[in-house]
């Protein structure tokens, strides 16, 4: 990274770590000027690297083969028809069409790929006794007590009372191990922006200057 | 107020500023903390052990500079892994929001360390949007999804993709991932198409990435910055030759000890001083409870 494209990202960076003392302009510049780019880059990206090629270039390249690619872009352009009042209902059919397909998708995937394989891990072997099979047990009260206590049908009251309250303390446990996770993430974060100061930034600047 | 209240009311920037050196000094002065590796990340690294030069890797990018300092250095270290064994590398990349250039940044970074050559002995397809949609293409045909590479060179022109037509020549599929889409490299390719798949992903995401790796849904796990150093470790030790470069996620697990401590500390702290403060009202005759 050259030095001038350092300057700028070290002054972003500063710039939006600036809210931790305190809301500031220049953290509001930054975070606008983020958003902006953001949005600029997934636009042109969709539109350089699917779009275009998909379905303009390949309409005029063979418009008699790839004449069915009209319906994916006209359905595009329908789900905007939701801003122009008269024809906004145009906008609902897209989307319905959209939310027909993901469903349809995404029901079988889930079924196949998370709920049996999924199921399937839970019925583990409890017997002969062992270390194993005390940690199969384990998944075992774990998963039914949490079920338990998303179970909203009837009131917690008698045997179901102390089942769920177990599985408050296996999701408390999920919770606490999530939190971890999340800590060390940002803190990662953190890490990159701090080795991005230092090595391309703050080294640079000096060497350049001592020469 | 009482010295245990004045004491937890302790101004956060404070707190800031704490974690803000703690984290800088092992920047500046890396310590070179001890790395224990995890049967997670040892079973993906086996697997590329396992492999050799008639192999195929195929590895998804599929995050964004948001996630860079978490995944960056795996990409760095998986590819310096295939490069080192001749392990020939698909790379792609299926998250829009900067997944391309962080797939071409790590490949610049790693590629001139090794005497490679694009289109032999890996390719790189580019980005494609509806990664579902793109995910289920390969299994019949990566030509239909991809039908040139970034370059635009028709995919049958490449020696490499020659070979490979679909997952049934790819050895294991690793998709570096943000968000959602390293779950259907499990729940879809790997459920569908019984492909061998293995995540790497943000800190954030890896306890949910836990039940797919119990589940037997993938081979191999690498979660958040811990993930990548264990990797990067587990390089090291076997290709000394690497050591000095497969080092980043090493170097901020040193940052991620310290400034653990340093939270530690304040939690306990924060809890002494909650207790003390409640004991101290109590005597006074006031409410139990924080106020």
């Amino acid at each position: 990274m050259d030095l001038v494209s350092a300057w700028v990202a070290a002054f972003l960076t500063l710039a939006i770590y600036s809210f931790l003392y305190k809301d500031n302009p220049l953290y509001r510049f930054a975070e606008s000027l983020f958003v902006g780019l953001s949005l600029g880059y997934e636009i042109g990206i969709v539109l350089h690297r699917t779009i275009i090629p998909n379905l303009f270039q390949k309409l005029a390249a063979d418009p008699g083969r790839n004449w069915y690619l009209v319906i994916g872009g006209v359905l595009g352009i329908m789900l905007y028809l939701r801003y122009v009042q008269r024809v906004s209902f145009l906008g609902r059919w897209a989307l319905a069409v959209y939310m027909g397909y993901f469903v349809g998708v995404e029901l079988m995937q889930r079924l196949h790929g998370d709920v049996l394989p999924q199921v399937k891990d839970t019925m583990l072997p409890l017997l002969p006794l062992s270390l194993a099979s005390v940690q199969n047990l384990l998944v075992l009260v774990g998963v039914l007590s949490v079920l338990v206590y998303f179970y909203f049908s009837r009131p917690h009251t008698g045997i179901l009372r102390p089942v769920s309250r177990l599985g408050i303390w296996f999701i408390m446990v999920c919770f606490g191990a999530s939190f971890g996770y999340t800590v060390m993430a940002r803190i990662s974060l953190l890490v990159g922006r701090l080795t991005f100061l230092v090595d391309d930034w703050v080294r640079p600047t000096l060497a350049a200057i001592l020469g | 107020m009482s010295d245990a209240q004045q004491v937890g009311g302790i101004d956060r920037r404070w707190v800031y500023l704490l974690v803000a050196v703690g984290a800088l000094l092992p920047v500046l002065i890396p310590m070179g903390l001890p790395i224990l590796t995890t049967p997670a990340v040892e079973a993906l690294f086996q697997r590329v052990e396992s492999f050799g030069p008639q192999d195929v890797l195929m590895l998804s990018f599929d995050y964004g500079p948001s996630s860079a300092p978490e995944l960056d250095p795996m990409a760095d270290a998986i590819l310096r892994h295939c490069f080192t064994r001749g392990v020939r590398v698909v790379v792609l990349a299926l998250f829009p929001l900067g997944g391309p250039n962080m797939a071409q940044g790590s490949l610049d970074r790693v590629t001139g360390e090794f005497s490679v050559e694009e289109g032999r002995d890996f390719v790189y397809l580019g980005y494609k949007d509806g990664a579902q949609a793109v995910m289920r293409r390969m299994a019949e045909d990566i030509s239909a999804a991809f039908p040139r590479d970034h370059r635009g060179i028709p995919l049958k022109e490449i020696p490499l993709m020659q070979e490979v037509r679909g997952y049934p020549q790819i050895g294991v599929a690793v998709s570096l991932a943000t968000g959602i889409l390293g779950e259907y490299w499990a729940n879809l390719v790997n459920a569908q198409f019984g492909q061998t798949v293995a995540v790497g992903a943000t800190a954030v995401s890896a306890p949910k990435y836990y039940t797919y790796l119990k589940a037997g849904q993938m081979i191999g796990l690498l979660g958040g910055l811990k993930g990548a150093a264990e990797y990067e470790e587990l390089l090291a030790s076997a290709y000394p030759e690497l050591r000095d470069r497969a080092r980043v996620a090493r170097r901020g697990m040193d940052v991620q000890s310290i400034v653990h401590l340093i939270i530690i500390v304040f939690i306990l702290l924060g809890n002494v001083f909650y207790v003390l403060s409640r004991s101290e009202r109590t005597r006074a005759g006031g409410r139990l409870g924080p106020r």
